[in-house]
């Protein structure tokens, strides 16, 4: 395409191209990062679960890259992405029944204060 | 040669009172007081059989006239050798076979009634059945690994009896002497056995024999090793230095006594000896040991009977004395004479113990000074222990005479002069303390209450008293010897005999009869009784005198020369000390390392128990930590900067997250 400038070439050819595999990864990692920060600092039970996600999604995104960008696996790493999301709902379906119930019994879901396992 | 069913019958002597133990030990709650009569019937067979075995060897059953020896193997070590389990019956085994089994007999007849009323009278019929089993198991042995085998069982089977009132500490402390002192011995016969395996590769009593005559082993390898088996049998005979264990098995009951001093236990030692007879004669200096620890226990042993006021300890003491004589004829080669005086002495002295049973039967007591002017209360048991008593100190024609004459006048012969003196010097003490003993137990005047209402023991009890009094005077005339010109001839001497290698290596002269020596031990015994008269009958003010004026040596004598006090100044001092060393060790390093352990878990755990926050967030956190921590070991080489990224945002999540 004539007349383009040549950095504007360059951009659209960026943006047109197949991003590399580091950029999922990288997003991958920024996002179970994040949910880990989240994991460890918050107070809220039910932040906490949200927190996880974020990490069990930023698995799930580098599993579905690695699928996309290593044929010889057929494929496995997306498989393997779904079974992940199908456990997590099951996980977020009982956490949130324990967290339900451990309100019901100390009206409260600050996990600082839930410590009666202490050695 | 003898049939398969003769070997049976030889091998049921030992088998049929072991047999009996079992049925015993297993059904004697059951049986209660009536398992005398299965051990009576064990044992007489017994006794039947081993009838049966001295005529075979005799040479009277058709067949025999030979040794009765036959074997099967019973460990096999391929090339290290193997060893054999069998029976070698000479005329040795077999008369103290027909011996064993008689005095067993006897004493388990009598115990019926002694022991009447015992809360452990099955188990009392079975562990003296295991004892005559062990000690005819010994006597048919041909080796020393069987012969090792039932001399320790013999002597758990005196442990077990002599602490039977085991609820008396007395008893208690008697059989664990009697057990740890005899253990010393048996350690060093052990020790002798290795030395004779190890170098002759045999443990066959005769295959040692040949193989030191050709001089597989010899000088003073040889010569420690024949003092070792020594120190075995001077162990289990109570000879000096470790007598003191059989005064105090007094502690056990009386027919328990009269069967360890007459046919088991200790006539174990003086029959090691006579039957590892030709390994001794090859060492003389072994010989001499033997002769001369023999002659010296016959001395002190008797010194020490002289005082006693407990009737059963005179006669204990009187049987240390008696086996000193045997080894004493033992050591300066009148084997003859040393195993007649075994045989003499097992009647007269199971006789002594059974008369003795009877008193204290009869008045439960053991102080001759509680009893006195028993002779006409009972009859039967003083003319019993009179006749015992005249045996004992040698009197003419007593059994004992023939036996004692013949060993005192073959020291005189032999020239061993110093050991005459001592023999002669304690015929005339054992004549005097035996008729102390007899003149306080049955003249005079009643000193209890206890002596006064005393009566004669029961017909179970004086029936086998009377049996061996009969033989207590008449066991002796089968050994008459020839000089005394009665023609009957000298049986026993032709019966047992040392090997023909034995006699030709000691190189002496057949004992002959001397008239003159014989008259002095007579004329000697009967001074000894005669004394015993002036002291205890006639005046007997005068003993009391004497034993005040001397006080010293009567005390000295009383105590046994002080030898338990000095072995328990030096060996149980230092055993003891030993013993609280070791447990000292065991307490504070092995004990506190262990604990010390177990504190360093405890410390471990509490300092990690303040990780276990409850805190859900701190548990997440170290799941993510351990799981970076792998990361980095495993991937290291890749994924150096990306963990140390990710550790640099959780370390900073973490550090915001403590501050929030």
């Amino acid at each position: 395409m004539p007349g383009v400038p040549a950095q504007v070439q360059q951009f659209i050819d960026a943006l047109v191209s197949a991003p590399p595999l580091e950029g999922y990864l990288v997003v991958g990692a920024f996002l179970f990062a994040i949910g880990a920060w989240g994991a460890l600092i918050r107070r809220n039970a039910v932040v906490i679960f949200m927190c996880v996600e974020l990490m069990i999604n930023g698995v799930n995104l580098t599993l579905v890259a690695f699928a996309d960008y290593l044929p010889g696996a057929g494929g496995l790493g997306v498989s393997y992405a779904v079974l992940v999301i199908a456990i997590a709902a099951a996980e977020i379906a009982v956490g949130l029944a324990i967290v339900l119930a451990v309100f019901r019994s100390r009206r409260t879901v600050n996990v600082d204060e839930v410590t009666s396992m202490r050695g | 040669m003898q049939t398969v069913g003769q070997q049976l019958i030889i091998t049921a002597i030992p088998a049929l009172p072991a047999l009996v133990f079992f049925v015993l030990a297993l059904f004697g709650r059951l049986l209660k007081e009536s398992a005398q009569y299965v051990a009576i019937l064990g044992v007489t067979i017994s006794l039947v059989f081993s009838a049966f075995a001295l005529l075979f060897v005799a040479g009277i059953v058709p067949g025999g006239g030979a040794p009765i020896e036959f074997a099967v193997n019973w460990i096999n070590l391929g090339a290290g050798g193997n060893f054999s389990m069998g029976v070698y019956i000479d005329g040795l085994a077999a008369v103290m076979l027909v011996v064993v089994s008689f005095v067993s007999l006897m004493i388990q007849l009598y115990s019926g009634a002694f022991m009447e009323g015992d809360k452990r009278f099955a188990w009392f019929y079975a562990v003296l059945n295991l004892f005559t089993a062990s000690m005819l198991g010994l006597v048919l042995a041909p080796n020393f690994i069987q012969l090792y085998v039932f001399w320790e069982l013999v002597g758990l089977c005196s442990y077990l009896l002599v602490g039977h009132w085991f609820e008396k500490p007395s008893a208690r402390d008697a059989a664990m002497k009697a057990f740890i002192v005899t253990r010393i011995g048996d350690a060093a016969l052990f020790v002798g056995i290795i030395i004779f395996w190890a170098t002759t590769g045999s443990v066959a009593f005769s295959d040692i024999s040949l193989a030191a005559q050709s001089g597989f082993i010899g000088g003073s390898l040889f010569t420690t090793a024949v003092i070792l088996v020594f120190v075995g049998a001077v162990g289990k005979s109570a000879q000096f230095p470790f007598h003191v264990w059989l005064p105090d098995a007094m502690e056990g009951p009386t027919p328990v006594s009269a069967l360890i001093h007459a046919a088991t236990m200790v006539a174990a030692g003086v029959y090691l000896v006579a039957r590892t007879y030709d390994i001794f004669v090859q060492s003389p200096t072994a010989m001499l040991t033997v002769a001369y620890i023999g002659g010296f226990t016959a001395l002190m042993a008797a010194t020490m009977a002289l005082v006693k006021r407990d009737i059963k300890r005179v006669i204990a003491y009187s049987t240390v004395s008696q086996l000193g004589y045997m080894m004493l004829g033992l050591g300066i080669g009148n084997y003859t004479g040393g195993i007649f005086h075994l045989y003499n002495h097992a009647f007269f002295k199971a006789l002594l113990f059974l008369c003795a049973g009877s008193i204290i039967y009869a008045m439960n007591s053991y102080n001759l000074f509680e009893m006195g002017g028993l002779r006409r209360r009972m009859p039967i048991t003083f003319w019993a222990m009179v006749i015992a008593g005249l045996s004992l100190s040698g009197i003419f024609p007593f059994s004992g005479f023939w036996s004692k004459d013949s060993i005192v006048a073959s020291a005189y012969d032999e020239h061993y002069y110093l050991l005459f003196g001592m023999a002669l010097l304690t015929v005339f003490m054992t004549a005097f303390y035996i008729f102390r003993a007899i003149f306080l137990a049955f003249t005079g005047e009643p000193r209890t209450q206890g002596a006064r209402e005393a009566g004669e023991s029961p017909g179970i009890m004086t029936g086998p008293m009377m049996l061996l009094a009969f033989l207590s005077i008449v066991s002796g005339w089968v050994g008459i010897p020839p000089g005394l010109g009665i023609p009957i001839p000298d049986y026993f001497a032709e019966f047992v005999h040392p090997s023909e290698f034995a006699v030709s290596t000691l190189n002496i002269e057949e004992p002959s009869f001397s008239f003159v020596l014989a008259a002095i031990s007579v004329v000697v015994a009967l001074l000894g009784i005669g004394l015993a008269y002036a002291l205890y009958v006639a005046r007997p003010a005068l003993a009391g005198t004497l034993a005040s004026r001397f006080s010293w040596l009567h005390k000295f004598l009383d105590k046994g020369w002080y030898f338990d006090a000095l072995y328990g100044a030096t060996f149980v001092r230092f055993a003891m000390w030993l013993g609280k060393a070791t447990r000292g060790f065991d307490r504070n390093v092995i004990g506190g390392a262990v604990s010390g352990v177990g504190r360093g878990a405890t410390g471990t755990g509490g300092l990690l128990q303040r990780l276990q926050s409850g805190g859900v967030q701190n548990y997440a956190l170290f799941i993510l930590l351990s799981v970076l921590i792998i990361g980095i070991v495993v991937g290291a080489q890749y994924a150096v900067i990306v963990v140390g990224l990710i550790v640099l945002i959780t370390a900073a999540a973490f550090a915001v997250g403590t501050r929030l």
